[in-house]
């Protein structure tokens, strides 16, 4: 109990304190799977693979088919499972369906020689290493269309890490149920675990970068004071921010060629496997599992669900689904002159949930050493967001303004001890510019003010060069600074290739 | 002899008024693989009936698909439906126009037949295999044709004269032009989805 605890309060403190020191989230990659059905280069969709161009947004947004789809774009024939005329003869017969020609799967491989190096708030060198993660990671794609109206997607991901262990994860898996209602893309619905499009792809399609965006979406909102800073993914620790992926539901769609909407629910992030639940509150009180804090076999651990929704609308270029009418395109795809401005927001209710409660130091613990606890109650997030394509130039950026009401309760989780409600700020911009189709660069900049007064902001700087090799081979050399004043900083330069096929 | 030449030129133009054209062109199918497979025939034409012909047509089943994949008849044709497969085959249609005929299941070298008796544009559907799809579409004149791959058709031995010349694509809206038929006559369409 004693050692677990030790090892719980080290994790803490190293996710509380330094969790911008440790590799976040990724972006995710691209499905070479498309290439082969319609026989054309990543560069049709990808400006640099994962980034989309507006081309390769429409694609997306059309749940995996080109813009006014023709057969002849087609080049793998789907395989027929029952002939279009069936659908006169429902109930009578199974709805007819195709699956795709060949199987849909596709491989990303990443090779990643990674530098680090730390400095605590004292300047102390920390973390010091040269590391040839070969591979880092490994993930198997499968996306495609099932008839007319049914697409999908899946992404599995297997991770070596650092110390030896491994992980794999079912990243992305969902079935979309595409224009079911009214005119073409205006009402499309997805379910399964994906990356909500509350967010459209700041972390997934528009950025080029290796690093994501964590100050978005790595950051923990409880702590004694409110939150302190980010936490790293693979702790499982609690991450109530904005939530990267989620196990839900989700209408979205396109209208009038450049008004985007989505509206979700979604399970909430719980309080992970290293939380220690227990007491009445807690939801699994079955003492032969504490303290492993095992949730109780639900993703949720409550019945409440988070709502979101998002609009946003695109002046200029290529329309959302495609549309190219009365609009004068160059050749070069990735180009367009373009803004698209939006709005979006989501709400949730964490009552019931317990969180074990950090503040810089480490975990919060009473004076028998018992873990206090904490529950957000409610907690809804706010965003702005926009990108601006200038020929070359894609600016872009988002600011996420996050309220929590937090209820700090005993150790035995039967007291309410105190209630505040904390805000905290994220924001980040980013340039990136086509030098020439093989070379670009990006620089983004993130800054999260967490709601713990008492810590300052983080600051992070990223910059990054790719050099597309081949439409499917990159190799980039990406820099990063985190810095937070009497906390430390960290440096990272990554050298990454990456090869999709 | 004045006369006689008189006489040779008005049976000459008698002749030549009452000589068949053709009637062709292109049907350009627009969003899908190629233009082939779009049927171009002659509307009824009022107060004329053609009789049916005695001559069977035919659609095959071999290797999982219906071949003819369209096949353009005049109504009151039968058609037989042969098995060349090693499998059982079923040919059943959900169309009014055919009565929803439904011919059971037979195997390879067999076939089962049918009588158009109206004019319809028949789906033929297999039971055992419901990939399989094939079209019958019986017309009202013998003025018919199907289109290429490359969307062209022709339709011999018209009569000169005024028609409502159709068009019927397994895929695409169907449309109608009113033609005039003055010996050789080109007629072209568009039809997409």
């Amino acid at each position: 109990m004693n050692s677990l605890r030790t090892h719980l309060r080290n994790l803490g403190g190293l996710a509380a304190a330094a969790g911008f020191l440790l590799g976040l989230a990724s972006p995710l990659q691209a499905f070479p799977i498309f290439a082969r059905k319609y026989q054309t280069s990543c560069t049709t969709c990808h400006t640099v693979y994962p980034k989309l161009n507006a081309f390769g947004e429409a694609f997306r947004l059309n749940g995996y088919r080109m813009p006014k789809e023709t057969e002849d774009q087609i080049k793998q024939q789907p395989v027929s499972l029952g002939a279009e005329a069936y659908k006169r003869v429902w109930p009578g017969a199974v709805w007819p369906n195709e699956l795709p020609g060949n199987a849909p799967v596709a491989v990303n491989v990443k090779m990643a020689n990674v530098y680090n190096a730390a400095t605590d708030a004292s300047g102390n060198k920390t973390v010091v290493h040269n590391d040839f993660q070969f591979p880092q990671e490994v993930n198997l794609f499968a996306a495609g269309t099932l008839g007319e109206h049914m697409s999908f997607m899946s992404e599995l991901t297997h991770a070596e890490n650092a110390d030896g262990s491994s992980s794999v994860e079912i990243e992305h898996a969902r079935l979309d149920f595409d224009s079911i209602l009214g005119p073409e893309h205006a009402f499309n619905v997805r379910v399964g675990k994906f990356a909500p499009n509350l967010y459209d792809g700041f972390q997934e399609m528009w950025i080029m970068t290796d690093n994501g965006v964590d100050s978005l979406f790595n950051y923990n909102p409880i702590g004694f004071n409110g939150g302190t800073g980010l936490v790293a993914d693979d702790l499982g620790a609690p991450v109530i921010a904005l939530p990267a992926r989620v196990r839900g539901l989700e209408a979205y769609g396109v209208l009038h060629h450049r008004f985007f909407w989505t509206l979700g629910v979604s399970n909430k992030i719980g309080p992970g496997g290293n939380t220690i639940v227990t007491g009445p509150g807690a939801l699994d009180n079955n003492p032969a599992n504490t303290p492993t804090g095992v949730p109780n076999g639900n993703f949720n651990n409550s019945s409440h669900k988070d709502i979101y929704l998002r609009f946003d609308y695109k002046f200029g270029g290529m329309g959302l689904d495609g549309d190219t009418e009365g609009v004068a395109l160059p050749p070069e795809n990735w180009r367009e002159k373009s803004l698209r401005v939006g709005v979006l927001g989501l709400k949730g209710d964490g009552t019931g949930i317990d969180f074990l409660v950090t503040d810089p130091s480490g975990l919060l613990v009473d004076p028998s050493g018992a873990s206090f606890h904490m529950q957000d109650t409610s907690y809804t997030r706010g965003g702005l967001f926009a990108s601006w394509v200038y020929s070359d130039l894609n600016v872009f950026g988002v600011y996420l303004r996050g309220k929590d009401s937090l209820q700090l309760r005993s150790a035995d989780n039967l007291t309410v001890l105190t209630e505040s409600d904390r805000t905290f700020n994220a924001y980040f911009v980013q340039a990136d510019y086509v030098i020439a189709p093989p070379f670009q660069v990006s620089a983004r900049f993130e800054k999260l003010t967490p709601a713990d007064a008492t810590v300052q902001p983080l600051k992070t700087t990223n910059l990054d060069f790719t050099y597309l090799a081949a439409a499917n081979v990159k190799l980039m050399l990406e820099f990063n600074k985190a810095d937070q004043a009497g906390v430390g900083s960290n440096k990272s330069i990554n050298t990454i290739l990456r090869a999709a096929f | 002899m004045t006369r006689t030449i008189l006489l040779t030129t008005l049976g000459l133009g008698v002749a030549l008024c009452a000589q068949a054209g053709d009637l062709h062109g292109k049907v350009a199918c627009k969003g899908i693989r190629n233009s082939a497979d779009a049927v171009v025939y002659v509307a009824a034409i009022q107060g004329k009936t053609f009789p049916a012909p005695a001559k069977h047509a035919e659609v095959d089943q071999k290797n999982l698909v219906f071949l003819p994949h369209v096949l353009p008849v005049l109504v009151g044709t039968t058609v037989d439906f042969k098995n060349d497969d090693a499998v059982l085959h079923n040919v059943f249609s959900p169309d009014a126009c055919c009565s929803r005929f439904n011919l059971g299941t037979w195997p390879q070298g067999q076939s089962r037949s049918y009588t158009f008796k109206n004019e319809c544009q028949a789906t033929l559907l297999c039971k055992v295999h419901p990939e399989m799809e094939g079209f019958v579409v019986a017309v009202p004149t013998p003025y018919y044709a199907l289109t290429k791959a490359d969307g062209s058709f022709d339709i011999k031995n018209v009569p000169d004269g005024q028609y409502t010349l159709k068009v019927w694509h397994p895929k695409l809206k169907g449309t109608q032009k009113a033609v005039k038929v003055a010996g050789s006559t080109q007629v072209d369409f568009e039809i997409a989805r």
